[in-house]
């Protein structure tokens, strides 16, 4: 597989812009915050992050969750667990959450319950790309970077049986069922 | 707490042109270096790695896949061994890979020797170790750093994934901080 080059499905230069003009929208929708927080999920959303963090105008901290990965084939809802927790207390604190991808949004449920039970002064979602599955939209999003066509998508931090995770633009695989 | 976060933004020791320039040229050379391998794995250290990690990263043009750790001091501050405790651990187990360690920064060496010889038991096929900042005044350890972005004076240096009480992480330059600040 180590040769295959996923086609472009989003350039790098598109995906910079809508970073910018996420950071713009979390900046201004968090102006006056002192410390806004944010959390990012591991692994896929390090690239999205990390862009998006150095874009913010408003000063904040960074801290990470991550969560174990369930078996292809299984379905999101099943056998999610905290592996790592964040570090810092976040009562009180305005905290943007940011995934790479939501799919079912099961896995987004579950952690904005997990962090709502400790009581932030405020908690958004940011993700960078939402699936238009045939399924609801069940979990909160508050900024979505891009709604994206029911294809398995990799790159910029997504990745595929833990590949091409670091393609700087998003491409498109075939789903593990059509080859 | 000294620094009130709508301060003055710290002075600037690298800035994010040289930064990227620098990150261009380690990713060519780590390309190179590793022509031959199958896939790279990426082991970036938490938290303070994470943008470098992801534009070094992206800018390398062999395979390659990421896994994280995190890692915490003792409590009674650092042990003399650089010993630290591992908050999470590897997924992907790395016997006979080819791995690369990516850190933000070497100060006195002692948690990077201390993580390169935890690493090295676990019998990759090759473990080089990339750091973007590296204090060579400080250095106490015997570790070699394969991959070293920029050497810098002895001083408070955040952002770029740097912090000073987790402040300071998300700036895209490398600044520094008056000792002044320091509380």
């Amino acid at each position: 597989m180590s040769g295959f080059q996923p086609p472009v499905f989003i350039p790098e230069t598109a995906i910079a812009e809508r970073v910018d003009a996420l950071a713009r929208r979390i900046s201004a929708d968090h102006a006056g915050v002192d410390d806004l927080l944010l959390v990012g999920v591991l692994r896929g959303a390090f690239i999205f992050l990390g862009d998006l963090a150095r874009r913010l105008t408003v000063p904040c901290s960074v801290d990470f969750m991550a969560l174990s990965s369930y078996d292809r084939g299984a379905t999101s809802s099943e056998g999610v667990r905290l592996i790592m927790d964040v570090r810092v207390e976040i009562r009180g604190r305005h905290v943007v959450l940011v995934e790479d991808i939501v799919d079912s949004g099961d896995t987004l449920a579950f952690l904005i319950h997990t962090l709502e039970v400790r009581r932030p002064a405020s908690l958004r979602t940011c993700v960078l790309a939402r699936k238009r599955g045939p399924e609801g939209r069940l979990a909160r999003l508050d900024y979505v970077g891009f709604d994206i066509p029911d294809r398995w998508v990799v790159g910029y931090g997504l990745d595929y049986d833990n590949k091409f995770r670091t393609l700087p633009y998003i491409g498109v695989v075939h789903a593990p069922d059509d080859d | 707490m000294t620094i009130d976060g709508a301060a003055a933004p710290p002075p600037v020791l690298l800035s994010e042109r040289q930064i990227a320039d620098r990150v261009d040229q380690l990713a060519r050379q780590i390309s190179a270096d590793h022509a031959s391998v199958d896939e790279l794995l990426l082991i970036g250290v938490l938290r303070g790695a994470f943008i470098f990690l992801a534009d070094l990263a992206r800018r390398l043009t062999i395979p390659t896949t990421i896994d994280f750790m995190a890692l915490s001091h003792y409590e009674h501050g650092s042990a003399p061994s650089g010993a630290v405790r591992l908050v999470m651990d590897l997924r992907i187990p790395i016997a006979g890979r080819s791995v690369l360690l990516v850190e933000d920064i070497v100060d006195s060496g002692e948690t990077l020797s201390y993580l390169r010889r935890m690493l090295e038991a676990r019998g990759p096929a090759s473990l080089k170790i990339c750091a973007l900042t590296r204090k060579p005044d400080r250095l106490t350890a015997d570790v070699r750093v394969d991959y070293v972005g920029f050497d810098i004076p002895d001083a408070w240096v955040v952002g770029y994934g740097l912090d000073f009480d987790n402040k300071f992480r998300s700036l895209p330059y490398i600044g520094i901080l008056p000792p002044a600040t320091k509380s």
